[in-house]
């Protein structure tokens, strides 16, 4: 019977910009190629912080391959990119905008959920033009093994599937990664975790508040004192009408100081700084959080196992250094040497060896010395050591160091460091770069915002109530509610929050027999799908199926 | 050789091959290629060349054909095209003789048993094909070779009729729901095409006459039943037989020979029928369609009259005319599980009619509308004979699921909510005694309660499940009391609730959403205030309801 299973050449799972890049790739060399994908439109299960870059070095761009992809599917470029190091009410702003432009031909931001659906559009034609086609609200829930080897995947909703060739671009909480045991969710030092707002504003506020034309668009990235210690960053792009504001942080930040993302996030969103553009004003469209790999550790150099070929997320393919965050960039790169490595294979009548060859070109395209730059490898054992790093804390925050700052700031040097590259991916994943420096930094060298900020985001339950759901049965299972186990769930994950109900993980003190137990209960009806529980709490953790769970309408 | 495969990709290569003409210097490039990198594609791409060269200039005469010379390929493609058996015999004489390869042997034999074969068959032409009606004269519907049409010629077709299943005596809700979407229709058809065709619901059943004026209330012009208490369960052939009966009128050709005509109509057959798609729906369904030899359009979610351009010429007669099909019933049906959607439309062709339209509806396709008690319709007793035979299938057992809780229709909902987590056991207990002091009354609970980790005690816990949650992915109440404790009103909750006529929230918290949307709020801990509120009740003190009804007038 397992003859009768449908076969494609190509299957492509999930249609963001990696497996868009991939299928488009793969049809326009002739491969016939099914895309699955598990929202109920592309993009519906998407978030992430809003910029896309089309990289001078790059082998592939989204442009190039999807010719009217900024005029259809981005917002505004990034004309102008600055970085706010904050002390209290003081700021001391850097323009970054040389940082930004080195290697870049353009950037853009985005809304996942406008993007994606019209990528969805375009990869369905090219691949029914060669015999396959995009279908939406499949959840592909495993690897389908024949004699040990992969050989297709498994779906909820329809019979396996096999293929020659199967690119999982299924996103950072890849199923097929971690049924192949290419990746894994174990360690929370290899994550960060986004949290992000879209805030409606008219065009004309956005053009008087940030000083922009129609074509033109500001990034600002805000680092300091204003998240509690958590080591992280925010930032805020503005769209053609709205803005992209969020904060990314560590995990393992996150989970030792027991924080609350919502509330780093509204932390951000209230600082006096951000008046001049809020300006009082603040109509939330939606909140959405992801979990987001750091390529440095943990981008699989050799993503790939017979027949399967991982891209972007999937594979951990997230560029996070500093201020330097790409992502969907690398995806499409992936994606697309993915698809030509597995044509060049086929053609040559050994399909088997796509996997090889993708590696090969991740290597000889420099796409994986930008995810895993050698320097920092070095740069980290001395840099993260815990003793190296209070030292360099202390002495930022010394008057010598002070004095350091003030004197390499009257030199440019400060401005230069920031815009260099190299410096940007050695810096250590410590607290030096995120707080003590840019704290230091703008105690010394900053000015005080006069403005006041008064704006009310929504509370959790709101932002919860905003988003679309549609509930099926619980995709996942709490293996352990003790507190000990699966506790740091109740403030880590972005829809829960310690003393609140209506979230995901509440901790709760359950009396049985005369004595008190500390634990855990789970509800999955708001979840965000993040993925942040499947790495902080001891869970069997999988996707709802297909056109199920919540559905971004912004992402 | 002038082109060396192994220095190029396939890709060059496809092109440059073209121009090669020569046999022998591609035979030298599949060597070379052999030799080389062996890459089957590339192979194969010479191959094919080597074959349409050869082919073209070796056209060889295959009474005179050197057998020694040829490949077996060789063989095999010759003797393709060989019509003459004697040929074919003088071949195979002469590759005995000669290499005697057995793959040639067989590939010449294959051929001449193909070519004897098709000689005994033209020899008796004239085969008789047997009637399958004669042939199985006990079967109802022989298909080994269909020989029966019962569709009509020149029939008249009128009308929407509608099969309203029942259960448990009550018209199920996918039955109300077609008679709305059908009303709708044929409003809109009478319309358009100037008619005043009805809608015709059918009921069949035990005891099913008194649904019938519900049948109006919800749409139907007139409502045709046959109750018997045979009939109390669904079985295949006594429900075909009966429902085929209702809508052939009499006279019909293959109707029963002593039915009378129906004084209200002057149609042969229904222009449309519509059937729900449940389990019983859908064997109705298949056996009635294909009784009246039309066609059927299962699990749609949609329906539509509209005119229809067809180009099809087994439709139209008329190749590479565009014909346009009047007030064709357009359904639309989810196909592989929802990914896409078709239209079904089934058209009469030249000479062959296909009608009764026909669809299934998947239940919730079309909203359930209210019912309007003042209309009017006309309300038919359908008599025929029923034979003992149509009953021989016996239902000897069945089985009813469970139904489980049903919130709605009490007068006053209790819902806990996660306030009662300082000792869960204890606060179920005082929303069930409160529950109590009211006639109509039943307890709810808010998501949070039931995905808690909450240990309960074994009295209380078979009231914490599922079946009593409230809300967004659970029950929507619309009480005349809702009394809310220890809930917070998060939206997913405000939805199963906020139509309620009165709304009476306990919280300790002054802040909590719910507050907003309450007529009343305590301010306090639920196990203080509701022993107090069971206390005041049981005493007489306080009237929820008379408080109730005062608050909804204003």
């Amino acid at each position: 019977m397992t003859d009768d299973y449908e076969h494609y050449e190509a299957v492509v799972v999930g249609a963001g910009p990696g497996g868009a890049a991939a299928a488009a790739t793969l049809a326009q060399n002739g491969v016939e190629t099914l895309v699955l994908e598990r929202g109920v439109e592309s993009g519906s299960k998407n978030v992430s912080g809003g910029l896309i870059y089309a990289e001078e070095s790059a082998p592939y761009t989204i442009d190039g391959l999807f010719p009217e992809f900024r005029s259809e599917a981005s917002e505004r470029p990034v004309t102008e990119y600055y970085l706010h190091n904050v002390a209290g009410r003081n700021v001391k702003t850097i323009d970054l905008t040389d940082l930004h432009e080195h290697d870049t031909t353009w950037s853009d931001a985005v809304l996942r959920r406008h993007m994606d659906s019209w990528l969805e559009g375009r990869v369905h034609e090219m691949t029914r033009e060669t015999g396959g086609g995009l279908l939406t609200g499949v959840r592909v829930d495993g690897l389908l093994r024949e004699a040990g080897e992969i050989v297709g995947v498994t779906c909820e909703e329809l019979d396996p599937i096999k293929a020659d060739a199967i690119i999982a671009a299924d996103g950072v909480n890849s199923e097929l990664a971690r049924d192949a045991g290419l990746m894994d969710w174990e360690d929370p030092e290899e994550w960060f975790q986004g949290v992000k707002a879209i805030v409606d504003m008219p065009a004309s506020a956005i053009a008087e508040r940030f000083g922009v034309d129609e074509d033109e668009g500001v990034a600002h990235l805000f680092s300091g004192d204003l998240f509690e210690g958590v080591r992280g960053g925010g930032f805020l792009y503005t769209n053609d009408d709205s803005l992209s504001i969020g904060t990314v942080f560590h995990l393992d930040s996150l989970v030792a100081e027991a924080a609350e993302p919502h509330e780093l996030l509204d932390a951000l969103l209230t600082h006096p700084l951000l008046d001049q553009w809020l300006q009082g004003e603040y109509e939330e469209l939606e909140y959405g959080a992801k979990l987001v790999p750091d390529s440095k550790k943990a981008a699989n150099p050799s993503p790939h196992q017979g027949r399967l070929m991982l891209v972007g997320d999937a594979a951990g393919q997230m560029q996070a250094q500093g201020p330097i965050i790409k992502g969907m960039n690398h995806a499409v790169s992936a994606g697309a040497l993915a698809a030509e490595a597995f044509s060049e294979a086929q053609t040559r009548g050994r399909p088997g060896e796509a996997g090889q060859r993708y590696e090969t070109k991740l290597r000889d395209e420099g796409v994986m010395a930008k995810l895993r730059p050698t320097r920092y490898t070095v740069a980290s054992a001395v840099g993260e050591n815990g003793a190296v790093a209070s030292v360099t804390d202390s002495l930022v925050d010394s008057p010598l160091g002070r004095l350091g700052i003030e004197a390499a700031d009257r030199l440019g040097l400060l401005r230069r460091a920031f815009n260099s590259p190299f410096v940007m991916s050695v810096m250590p994943d410590t607290r030096t770069p995120y707080v003590t420096a840019p704290t230091a930094i703008a105690e010394a060298l900053g000015t005080p915002v006069r403005e006041e900020n008064d704006v009310e985001p929504p509370d959790l339950a709101d932002r919860i109530g905003d988003l679309t759901y549609d509930v099926g049965d619980p995709h996942i299972e709490l293996r352990d509610n003790s507190f000990a186990a699966s506790g740091a769930a109740v403030s880590a994950c972005p829809v829960s929050a310690k003393d609140f109900g209506g979230g995901c993980y509440r901790d709760e003190k359950v009396k049985t027999n005369g004595h008190e137990e500390h634990l855990v209960s789970l509800d999955t009806q708001p979840c965000v799908e993040c993925g942040t529980c499947a790495i902080v709490a001891d869970t069997e953790w999988e996707h709802p199926a297909g056109g199920k769970g919540v559905e971004f309408e912004q992402g | 050789m002038e082109i060396d495969p192994t220095d190029h990709e396939i890709a060059d290569l496809g092109p440059k091959i073209k121009d090669v003409d020569d046999a022998d210097e591609l035979r030298e490039m599949l060597a070379a290629e052999e030799d080389g990198e062996d890459r089957a594609p590339v192979k194969t791409l010479i191959e094919d060349r080597l074959e349409k060269v050869a082919g073209e200039d070796e056209d060889v005469d295959p009474s005179d054909a050197d057998l020694d010379d040829m490949t077996v390929a060789d063989v095999a493609n010759m003797v393709r095209d060989i019509e003459d058996i004697d040929v074919l015999e003088d071949l195979l004489e002469r590759e005995r003789d000669g290499q005697d390869r057995k793959t040639a042997k067989s590939q010449i034999e294959g051929r001449l048993d193909t070519l004897q074969d098709s000689d005994h068959e033209s020899e008796d032409e004239d085969v008789v094909v047997e009637d399958p009606e004669e042939k199985y004269p006990d079967l109802d519907h022989p298909t080994a070779d269909k020989k029966h049409v019962r569709a009509l010629e020149d029939g008249d077709y009128r009308d929407m009729w509608v099969y309203c299943e029942t259960q448990q005596g009550q018209l199920i809700d996918v039955s109300k729901e077609m008679l709305g979407k059908a009303r709708g229709l044929m409003d809109e058809y009478n319309d358009e095409y100037g008619e005043s065709e009805s809608v015709v619901a059918v009921l069949i059943g035990d005891g099913v006459g008194e649904l019938a004026e519900e049948c109006v209330a919800y749409g139907a012009d007139r409502v045709i039943y046959l109750e018997d208490e045979r009939l109390g369960r669904f079985r295949h052939t006594p429900y075909t037989r009966i429902f085929c009966d209702m809508a052939r009128n009499g006279g019909h050709p293959y109707g029963r020979d002593d039915r009378q005509e129906d004084d209200w109509r002057d149609y042969d057959e229904p222009r449309y029928t519509v059937f729900p798609a449940t389990n019983n729906g859908r064997d109705l369904s298949a056996l009635a369609q294909a009784e009246f030899d039309s066609g059927l359009a299962s699990d749609c979610s949609d329906l539509f009259i509209e005119a229809a351009d067809i180009s099809n010429p087994a439709k139209t007669g008329k190749p590479g005319e565009t014909v346009e099909f009047q007030r064709v019933l357009h359904m639309k049906r989810p196909d592989f599980s929802g990914f896409e959607y078709s239209t079904i439309l089934c058209l009469d062709k030249p000479g062959r009619e296909f009608h009764p339209q026909g669809a299934s509806v998947i239940p919730g396709s079309f909203d359930v509308p209210g019912p309007d008690p003042e209309r009017e319709g006309e309300v038919i007793e359908h008599e025929m004979p029923l034979e003992d035979d149509w009953f021989k299938v016996e239902v000897t057992d069945y089985d009813q699921l469970e139904g489980g809780v049903d919130l709605t229709g009490n007068e006053v909902v209790v819902a806990l909510g996660r306030g009662i987590g300082e000792d869960p056991t204890e606060g179920i207990e005082l929303g069930l005694d409160l529950v109590d002091q009211f006639e109509a009354a039943d307890l709810g609970l808010s998501r949070g309660v039931i995905t808690a980790s909450y240990q309960f005690a074994g009295h209380v816990e078979q009231y914490v499940t599922e079946e009593r949650q409230i809300g967004e992915s659970g029950q929507v109440v619309e009480p005349d009391v809702y009394i809310a404790a220890g809930i917070s009103g998060a939206v997913q909750h405000k939805v199963g609730m906020d139509e309620s006529d009165t709304i009476i929230a306990i919280n300790t918290d002054a802040d909590a959403d719910i507050v907003e949307f309450s007529d009343y709020y305590v301010q306090g801990d639920l196990f203080e205030i509701l022993p107090e509120l069971i206390d005041s009740l049981e005493k007489g003190e306080l009237d929820i309801q008379a408080l109730a009804g005062g608050a909804s007038d204003d």
